[in-house]
């Protein structure tokens, strides 16, 4: 078999990525408070964590305010993700909003930023020093816990390489096009056909996860955002490449009409995925003043299965391409040696 | 095929009450490394099936150029 390193190099990549991809564990976080709303005097806290071990190793509570600290009066573990914790709280904070930390030697520093509207507020109080010990926390790759997307992060590895792939596939479909308008190479036709094929159940693969995802996250299984009007226009003009190259009967012709297209279809792949959603203001991450692979979107806790995901799926999508190209080749020199 | 039968036997050690090291791994923390092993079966499988054709293809090429 030509080029197996490769291929078993595919295989590889997915099975470490569904493995790391799924088991690596998110960091703990504090996802929930009974109250959301803290006025002078005392008051009764329910803390919900995610992923904490707060029976294991303890807590301690306090509430920040414009970086000052009132610490908790009193914090009892009812289950490893289970506080209950009791605050005197002083009139005089400055700031509207307060949040909450926990520290714990076994998880750090957790901290539920924006967690109550802050009643009483005044000039400032006399800070205190909540924390005593260190964290221990061991330095295992775990992955960001992040507000409203939680566990679905790891959507990550699945979701982005399809589209990923697509454009790899695409631009096969587009250099193969070029070669097509320079040596009318009736190979390199049928190669642009099958990249674009290919490049569409990767595109259609996209839409779907996205889809799913968004309906998690934003609570929407479509909404009308510059990236996601973009994947559905640019799919749809690959369609037509489609319906263009089937509707010419002509071989020759329908070689030099589907490139010429094809060149025009790219061009406005690019302009509608890499151009146009940056210049709009969007959900998605990666657009409009909130650049995908900046500290932000690829976290470097997830680079480590991120980048391996996506070559692994691209592999995989070329060996699509590649099987029902030589597939499709076979059939077309058995039928000339047929008609001889 | 063989990670498919290892875990049928390790199903059966449990019921025998005995705690193979894969009964162990597969019920851990909220059972999330099942579903780990399911989709590498799956990609497995999809990987098997690949190669497979690949290899078909890469014969009837070679029958080809020897006409």
């Amino acid at each position: 078999m030509k080029g197996l390193w490769w291929k078993v190099l595919a295989t590889l990549l997915l099975l470490y990525v569904v493995i790391v991809g799924l088991r690596t564990p998110l960091r703990p976080a504090i996802v929930q408070t009974s109250v959301s709303r803290i006025a002078p005097g005392p008051v009764e806290v329910d803390v919900w964590g995610y992923g904490t071990h707060f029976i294991k190793s303890g807590a301690q509570v306090w509430i920040e305010n414009d970086s000052q600290r009132v610490c908790a009066t009193s914090v009892a573990a009812i289950a490893d993700d289970h506080l209950r914790v009791q605050f005197t709280v002083p009139s005089g904070l400055r700031s509207e909003m307060s949040d909450l930390a926990v520290f714990s030697e076994r998880d750090g520093l957790l901290e539920r930023f924006g967690a109550f509207f802050t009643e009483g507020r005044g000039a400032g109080i006399a800070t205190q020093n909540c924390v005593t010990g260190k964290s221990l926390r061991l330095a295992i790759l775990e992955f960001p816990n992040r507000d409203i997307l939680n566990e679905s992060i790891r959507n990550l590895f699945f979701h982005v390489p399809m589209w990923f792939t697509m454009v790899v596939l695409l631009s096969i479909g587009v250099w193969k096009s070029v070669v097509v308008l320079r040596k009318n190479d009736p190979d390199a036709d049928r190669s642009a056909a099958v990249a674009v094929q290919v490049g569409l159940a990767f595109a259609t693969l996209g839409l779907i996860t996205g889809s799913l995802w968004a309906r998690v996250t934003w609570e929407t299984w479509w909404t009308s955002d510059p990236k996601l009007n973009g994947s559905a226009a640019t799919m749809l003009i690959y369609l037509a490449y489609l319906v263009l190259r089937g509707s010419v009967p002509e071989p020759a012709k329908r070689a030099r009409l589907a490139a010429i297209y094809s060149v025009f279809a790219f061009s406005f792949m690019l302009l509608f995925l890499f151009v146009l959603p940056r210049l709009n203001d969007s959900l998605h991450p990666g657009n409009g003043g909130n650049p995908a692979f900046s500290k932000y979107d690829i976290d470097k806790r997830l680079a480590p299965v991120f980048y391996p995901a996506c070559l692994g799926w691209i592999l995989l999508g070329v060996w699509m391409y590649d099987l029902r190209n030589r597939l499709l080749r076979l059939q077309h020199r058995l039928s000339d040696a047929n008609d001889q | 095929m063989f990670i498919s039968a290892s875990l049928f036997s390790a199903a059966t050690f449990a019921q025998q009450g005995q705690e193979s090291w894969l009964v162990e791994t597969m019920y851990k923390s909220g059972k999330i490394n099942t579903v780990v092993a399911v989709v590498a079966v799956l990609i497995t499988g999809l990987a098997a099936w690949m190669f497979m054709m690949d290899r078909k293809v890469s014969r009837l090429e070679k029958d080809m150029n020897k006409r």
